[in-house]
């Protein structure tokens, strides 16, 4: 059963499953739906089997945690990073549970990470259609040809990572309360990595010299949705995580 | 490896060779505007801007879209343009069916985008056929086309890190580009560090392989640095070294040099400068060269490629990156796509991890996909483009008529074409320019004055005087000229307690008299207690320590000084000024001082001097010694007689501490032979004769045909920015000047020519300047307008009645000008109320915020070059230098060489300067101001390190990312008979090249026939004139 749920809730080498899934699913909104669901079905199953989780498997999701934001530093391709970022983020669930959370604190962990995966997703196939592929440094940085997707990216990139205001800052800061020394550490490794990662990825994109981008500036509609979504993304995450207090 | 001194000089020549095209940077303090491409001049414009793009990676033509731009503006002649376009179809071949002419315009003007992209593979049959929507023609995968078309695009005289980086990904380029700008940091420093590097006084090379052998950062970085410095004690043995090592051939070293130095050329401009630089402080005690440089740069790339080389595998020579290309010709081809981001976008991730995975088989399994992609995909691109192109033309029925050799002829003239058009678009810009410039010019010769004007000014030829002349003229009786900033005398100058020498002139004139600034009365007392503070104030800061505590003790006093300067510039600035004491009224020493005067000035320093050691050395005080014993010291420290008997007995000083005494006089006090023999060489510069005099003012005022009808006031303009926390500062100032105020020329000019020996000696050449006119001084501060008169105590009485006329005229012309300008820095509504665009001037000049206080010498686009009525009658928006001249008071030519040879040449490099800036601001221009950081208190970093830039800021060429300053060659125009003109332009052998080879567009304008003759595709062509102010009407002359 606790193969069922890391199917889900990915831990390493289960994980190359939900990656491979991912992968194959060409549309965008097909691939978001199931970054939102996925991990609400593996917090289901967690919640069936009733908590303890056993103490190997916490340290497991913290390396397959780790191994996945370091595998992040060597990616340029924004799908596969997106993938490999929910692998990286929602391993920690695990650690959530761990320490006995309720299950709509387990269901808000998860999508505090995989609702900005989805606007990455979304994003990412708004560059694919500019550039070919949403790959990092091949193209002239797109703070100058593309100011509008430049800044959104930006910001979408931030939330993932679990910048504040996100809520993702919220609950990892509720993690790092609840684990001792060598776990509070780790996340915070895997925390800083994520970082370094994220601007690695942006670098690659909005100030790299390459070639010139075809196609027109994100429009403004697209613009206001995805900044609307962030706000009362950030909202939410003020009103259930209470800053994180 | 010790070299013979054949060997070390070859090496030497071709490290010389190699950076002649690297234009000279000199120290931002004295900013000198300058052609970027200044080594590349003897070559004709296109091509030396074809070698500015292979070598510095820069632009030389604006991208067609702005150009496109300006076509919309209307400031483009479109019938040049379409000549233009026919003169390159004359040498193309021509297609049945195709109007080449009309798809090329259309291509020029609604086609934005380049048509002709980068395409690699597909051929002439694939583009027909994705344009036909057949299947591509099948295509073996050519291994041996593949190497070549890698190793084509690294040759060998291109750094072999390059090609690694290439191939590999790595980023040895910019590490190596890092390491080398810090050392250069290090050791160019000019007192901007606290702590010095050491040894300097050896030379850069010896000093930084002193460090870099006990360097641990660079030895843990795996850098053995030291193996590589143990093979040569010389730079040049290293440089022989290295290149033996890195197995380039000998044949290939000039160009592989030139790449290398070209990679940061600020840093190789600022040492090639400075180390020619001889009365350069900081280069004569801390020697460098370009030979040190490049060993510096050759044994750290060395050592970088080794450190890759082990821990990639990848090669870590020319050779064994050749061979890598002969034998994994696939490898190298995916390698240099995907580093080299030439990748299909949808393929990167497949090639990336293809040859990450580093097995060959996969490598040449993925090829074959790769390339038959990659063909489609250039195909496909390419046919939509001509398709597009066509379309537009109303051509798409002909272009699919066409074969597919037809179609390749079709796409390498297109290609040649979008190589050429920069020069076409340049050619049709200018011409509208001089037909708009032609069609107002007046050639007629006016009446003589029936009285002469209330006041005469000569301003410099600077653009920005042209605004201010005109509002002159058209308030009052006011007369105005244009003359070189320096007008006329290049003078070393010595400022108020200033310790160095500054020269006044442009830079290809090196100035051999010496003025010197005396202060009439000072008292030492004077020294403001807040200038004492200062320079407190600047130690705490500069010392290692001290900052953590001054911050708390007084940082709230930085914190006020901040507001003040934000939030009231102007009121705060005026408070601040008045804790400064006065600057002392000055004279100028002008006159030669004779022998005997020098002897008395050094006689009377070195009294002076021993009185001091005296004191500080032995403790006596002035009271206790008399003339005699200082006399007996001095001669004695002179070597005129052997000791000082008198002094000794006096104080009762053993031989010992005598001879002790005098040996530090000789060495700390420098009272020695030597010495004064130098101090007298010194002082022999100091001044002009009364020849040098009567010269240098006759010259001025003929070479500008002021020669009679002096005005009571006659006005010298020199001209300065003023500006806060702005590093380019000096470039606002008088480039004529060599980068700084003009006030001080005025100065010396006017002192000269209130001379009565002066004046009638000049009477005497014909030149006769009434008792009455008197010459005065004025500073023109181009960023506020203001026209500030100087000496004014020296005015004679009977002309202070006329001051308040004067001073009104020259204030409201000055609040003119500022209501002219402002809207241009968008302050847009002062166009009603020229005293508050003036006030706003004001505070431009005083905010230290203000990134464009100014926008200086932009949008220059002409240089005239006669009488001001040739131009009287336009307004040329301060786009013109105009330098005055009258043909008739230069009979045999050589006023016009003079100017041609220099305010020309000056113009020309400002020209430059801002052209280059304006199309690549990234790479020949400075980028923005917002990230710049001072570097070592001569230049100017984009962040904390980088190249040191070169060129103009962003600020100061752009507006809202598009230029401000309209990028066009120089348009000159002479105003004199066509014969008369030619041959000063033929005489003076630099500007004829310039003119031959496009780097200035010259015309004549022949007062005598009313013909214009423009100098274009190596000719003289004719126009005819039209009468003035009948605009545009300039016409082809048909002979």
């Amino acid at each position: 059963m606790w193969v069922l749920v890391a199917l889900f809730l990915p831990l390493f080498p289960l994980s190359v499953v939900q990656n491979m899934l991912l992968a194959r699913i060409p549309r965008p909104l097909a691939r978001s739906a199931l970054l939102l669901l996925l991990p609400q079905v593996g917090v289901t199953l967690l919640h069936t089997l009733h908590p303890p989780i056993p103490g190997f498997l916490v340290t497991w999701a913290l390396l397959s945690s780790a191994f996945y934001a370091l595998r992040l530093l060597t990616v340029r391709d924004l799908e596969l990073w997106s993938g490999l970022f929910v692998s990286s983020a929602l391993a920690l669930t695990w650690g959530v549970a761990a320490r006995g959370a309720d299950v709509t604190t387990l269901r808000l962990f998860a999508f505090w990470f995989s609702l900005p995966a989805t606007l990455l997703v979304l994003l990412t196939a708004s560059l694919a259609r500019r550039m070919g592929a949403a790959y990092a440094g091949l193209f002239t940085g797109l703070a100058q040809s593309q100011p509008r997707l430049a800044g959104v990216l930006t910001l979408v990139v931030l939330s993932i990572i679990a910048t504040p205001p996100f809520p993702g800052f919220f609950a990892l800061l509720d993690i790092l309360h609840g684990f001792g020394g060598a776990a509070a550490l780790s996340v915070l490794g895997v925390w800083l990595i994520w970082g370094w990662a994220a601007t690695r990825v942006l670098q690659g994109f909005n100030s790299s010299n390459g070639r010139e981008i075809s196609g027109g500036d994100l429009g403004m509609s697209s613009v206001v949705g995805y900044a609307v979504t962030l706000v009362v993304f950030a909202a939410a995450g003020f009103l259930f995580t209470r800053g994180g207090l | 490896m010790s070299l013979t001194l054949g060997r070390r000089l070859r090496i030497r020549a071709m490290v010389h060779v190699a950076g002649e095209p690297i234009p000279f940077l000199w120290p931002m303090r004295t900013f000198i505007h300058h052609n970027p491409l200044y080594g590349l001049e003897h070559l004709p414009f296109a091509e030396a801007v074809r070698q500015g793009r292979r070598l510095f990676h820069a632009r030389g033509f604006l991208p067609r879209a702005l150009y496109q731009r300006y076509l919309a503006q209307g400031t483009v002649d479109v019938d040049t343009l379409a000549q233009q376009v026919r003169c390159f179809l004359a040498g193309a071949p021509a297609l049945e069916g195709i109007n080449l002419h009309k798809l090329l315009m259309t291509l020029l003007t609604e086609t934005s985008a380049a048509v002709t992209a980068r395409v690699t593979l597909a051929e002439a049959g694939d583009i027909h056929a994705a344009l036909t929507g057949a299947a591509l023609p099948a295509c073996a995968v050519d291994q041996a086309a593949l190497a070549a078309q890698v190793k084509t695009a690294l040759p060998f005289d291109c750094p072999v890190y390059v090609g690694v980086d290439e191939l590999f990904g790595t980023d040895i380029g910019t590490t190596l580009d890092e390491l080398v700008v810090k050392s250069c940091l290090d050791f160019f420093d000019e007192g901007q560090s606290v702590w010095q590097m050491p040894g300097r006084e050896h030379g850069l090379f010896a000093a930084w392989s002193a460090l870099a052998r006990r360097n641990l950062r660079l030895f843990i970085r795996g850098l053995h640095i030291q193996r590589i410095l143990a093979q040569g004690d010389t730079p040049e043995g290293i440089i022989s070294y290295v290149m033996g090592e890195l197995r380039v051939p000998e044949e290939a070293w000039v160009e592989y040099f030139e790449r290398s130095l070209a990679r940061l050329h600020g840093w190789a401009g600022f040492i090639q400068w400075r180390s020619g630089a001889k009365h350069y402080h900081w280069g004569q005690r801390y020697p460098a060269d370009l030979v040190d440089y490049l060993a510096i740069r050759l044994v750290l790339g060395l050592a970088l490629l080794r450190e890759h080389a082990t821990r990639l595998k990848a090669p870590g020579d020319a050779e064994s990156l050749a061979r890598f290309i002969d034998e994994r010709p696939a490898e190298a081809y995916l390698r240099r796509e995907y580093y080299g981001k030439y990748v299909l976008p949808e393929m990167a991730r497949v090639v990336g991890d293809t040859i990450a995975s580093g097995r060959r088989a996969r490598i040449e399994r993925l090829l074959p996909t790769y390339l038959a992609r990659k063909r489609a995909d250039e195909a496909n691109r390419q046919a939509a483009a001509l398709r597009g192109l066509a379309d537009r033309a109303g051509l798409g029925v002909a272009l699919s008529h066409l074969t597919p050799d037809e179609l390749g002829i079709l796409l390498a003239t297109l290609s040649r074409f979008e190589h050429a058009e920069g020069p076409m678009w340049l050619a049709a810009q200018e011409a509208h320019y001089l037909k708009q410039l032609a069609g107002g010019l007046d050639l007629n010769l006016s009446a003589p004055r029936a009285k002469r004007p209330f006041a005469q000014l000569l301003f410099c030829i600077d653009v920005r005087s042209e605004r201010i002349r005109r509002h002159l003229e058209r308030i009052g009786d006011y007369q105005t000229f244009g003359i070189a900033g320096f007008f006329g005398i290049p003078v070393g100058f010595i400022g108020l307690d200033k310790g160095s020498e500054t020269d006044l002139c442009p830079v290809v004139v090196t100035p051999k008299n010496l003025v010197l600034e005396l202060a009439i009365a000072r008292n030492p007392e004077d020294q403001a207690f807040v200038s004492v503070l200062e320079h407190v104030f600047h130690d705490l800061k500069a010392s290692v320590l001290s900052p953590y505590i001054t911050v708390e003790a007084i940082g709230l006093l930085f914190g006020l000084d901040m507001f003040g300067k934000t939030l009231a510039p102007l009121a705060y600035n005026r408070w601040r000024s008045r804790l400064h004491p006065e600057k002392p009224d000055s004279r100028l020493l002008l006159d030669k001082i004779t022998r005997e005067q020098a002897d008395s000035v050094i006689r009377a320093l070195q009294r002076a001097m021993i009185v001091k050691a005296l004191g500080s050395e032995l403790g006596i005080e002035r009271e206790a010694i008399t003339d005699e014993m200082i006399r007996e010291l001095r001669e004695t420290a002179l070597d005129h007689q052997a000791t000082a008997t008198g002094f000794a007995q006096r104080f009762k000083l053993s031989a010992d501490a005598e001879r002790h005494f005098i040996e530090r006089l000789r060495s700390a006090y420098r009272i020695n032979r030597h010495y004064t023999q130098l101090q007298l060489e010194r002082l022999g510069r100091i001044g002009f004769t009364l020849d040098e005099q009567v010269n240098f003012v006759a010259q001025a005022l003929r070479s500008i045909g002021l020669i009679a009808g002096f005005s009571r006031f006659v006005l010298l303009a020199g001209h300065g920015s003023t500006t806060e926390n702005n590093p380019y500062e000096s470039a606002l100032d008088c480039g004529a000047c060599g980068g700084n105020h003009g006030i001080i020329s005025a100065r010396v000019l006017a002192q000269i020519a209130n001379k009565p020996l002066v004046r009638e000696r000049l009477r005497n050449q014909g030149i006769d300047i009434p008792d009455d006119a008197w010459f005065v001084p004025a500073f023109h501060n181009t960023t506020t307008d203001e026209l500030r008169l100087c000496d004014l105590d020296l005015l004679p009485a009977s002309h202070l009645v006329y001051m308040e006329r004067l001073s009104n005229g020259l204030q409201a012309a000055a609040h003119l000008c500022a209501a002219e300008r402002m809207p241009a820095l968008d302050y847009r509504d002062f166009n009603a109320d020229s005293m508050s665009a003036y006030r706003t001037a004001r505070r431009n000049s005083l905010d230290w915020s203000q990134v464009r206080p100014e926008w200086g010498l932009s949008r220059n686009a002409a240089f005239i070059i006669g009488r001001r009525q040739l131009t009287q009658a336009l307004d040329l928006n301060g786009r013109a230098f105009l330098h005055s001249y009258d043909y008739r008071c230069d009979l045999r030519g050589r006023l016009l060489e003079t100017i041609l040879s220099g305010p020309l040449v000056v113009g020309q490099w400002i020209n430059m300067e801002h052209y280059f800036s304006a199309v690549d601001n990234a790479h020949y221009g400075s980028g923005s101001k917002v990230y710049h950081n001072i570097a070592g208190r001569f230049g100017v970093m984009t962040g904390n390190l980088s190249d040191l830039r070169t060129g103009l800021p962003a600020q100061t060429v752009l507006k809202n990312g598009v230029p401000y300053h309209e990028p066009l060659r120089l348009i000159t125009v002479i105003e004199a008979p066509f014969g008369h003109a030619q041959r000063a332009i033929d005489s003076v052998a630099n500007v004829r090249n310039l003119v031959h080879n496009g780097w200035v567009r010259m015309a004549i304008a022949d007062p005598d026939t009313q013909i214009l003759h423009v100098f274009e595709d190596g000719a003289w062509q004719p126009r005819i004139l039209s009468v003035a102010g009948d605009q545009g009407a300039i016409q082809e002359l048909r002979i």
